[in-house]
């Protein structure tokens, strides 16, 4: 199911807050549409084409973070872009009920033997690819805010 | 969104397998299924060529990480290729190009890592 808003702006500037929303399957298959919203969503800012990279990295990573826990049940992954002049921010919400959540997989077992945490992994690219990351899990899934500053206001 | 790779073997110890596209969550299970295959023919050196793949994240690296223990736990080794500039921001941003042997060109990788191409 998807669910888009685009912004209207005819000039290709951002006079004001406008919101993108896209609902994906929570699904490996799916997360590359959401990359490809992300590209389109970040062009709408003034960053450089490694910022737009930066940022799709970062959703994909949000949104592999959800799928990873999900079983092969029904949940959902909500993304919504907030573009306003200062900052472009995403949310990636999931509802990945914390009783559904699937098994660790043989490959993260295995890098936790040799003492790699994949979802740190994913983590550490956030932390380092966008200016702020807020992560608030709860028993019913689980929100990450993911916000980069435009260049003029850094 | 896709995945394709192709794996040559010029010795029965060494593959060269060159990746071209995505390794995502989507993707990476296909690349681990390949290494693992090559493992277990007894391959010790692998050399991955990445100058086509366009897109890595945190699954991809856990599967070259995983690739990796595998070869040196049994005293071979797993060496990267070529990658781009975004490719190669990811390894150094997450400090895995300290714990990879990354090369510019194939040939490059053979004479350090002793293979015959």
């Amino acid at each position: 199911m998807t669910d888009f808003q685009h912004p209207r702006s005819e000039t290709g500037s951002v006079p004001r807050t406008e919101i993108v929303q896209l609902v994906i399957p929570c699904r490996a298959e799916y997360v590359g549409v959401a990359r490809l919203a992300v590209l389109g969503i970040a062009s709408r800012m003034p960053f450089s084409y490694d910022e737009v990279e930066d940022f799709r990295l970062a959703v994909g990573e949000a949104c592999t973070h959800a799928v990873e826990r999900a079983g092969d049940g029904t949940a959902t992954i909500r993304i919504v872009g907030t573009i306003d002049p200062h900052a472009l921010t995403i949310e990636v919400k999931d509802d990945v009920a914390e009783a559904d959540m699937a098994a660790p997989t043989e490959e993260a077992k295995l890098l936790e033997e040799a003492g790699v945490d994949q979802q740190g992994l994913g983590a550490l690219l956030m932390e380092i690819l966008v200016d702020e990351v807020k992560i608030e899990t709860s028993p019913a899934g689980t929100r990450v805010l993911l916000t980069k500053y435009a260049p003029e206001h850094e | 969104m896709n995945l394709t790779t192709n794996s040559r073997t010029p010795s029965e110890t060494t593959c060269i397998l060159e990746i071209e596209g995505e390794v995502d969550v989507y993707t990476s299970p296909q690349l681990k299924q390949d290494l693992v295959q090559i493992a277990e023919r007894g391959v010790k050196k692998v050399i991955i060529n990445l100058s086509k793949v366009e897109y890595l994240d945190s699954t991809g690296l856990g599967v070259l990480i995983g690739g990796l223990k595998r070869l040196r736990e049994a005293d071979g080794n797993l060496a990267l290729v070529g990658p781009g500039m975004r490719i190669q921001r990811i390894f150094e941003i997450t400090g895995l190009n300290k714990i990879f042997d990354i090369y510019e060109t194939e040939s490059e990788a053979a004479a350090k890592e002793g293979v015959i191409l």
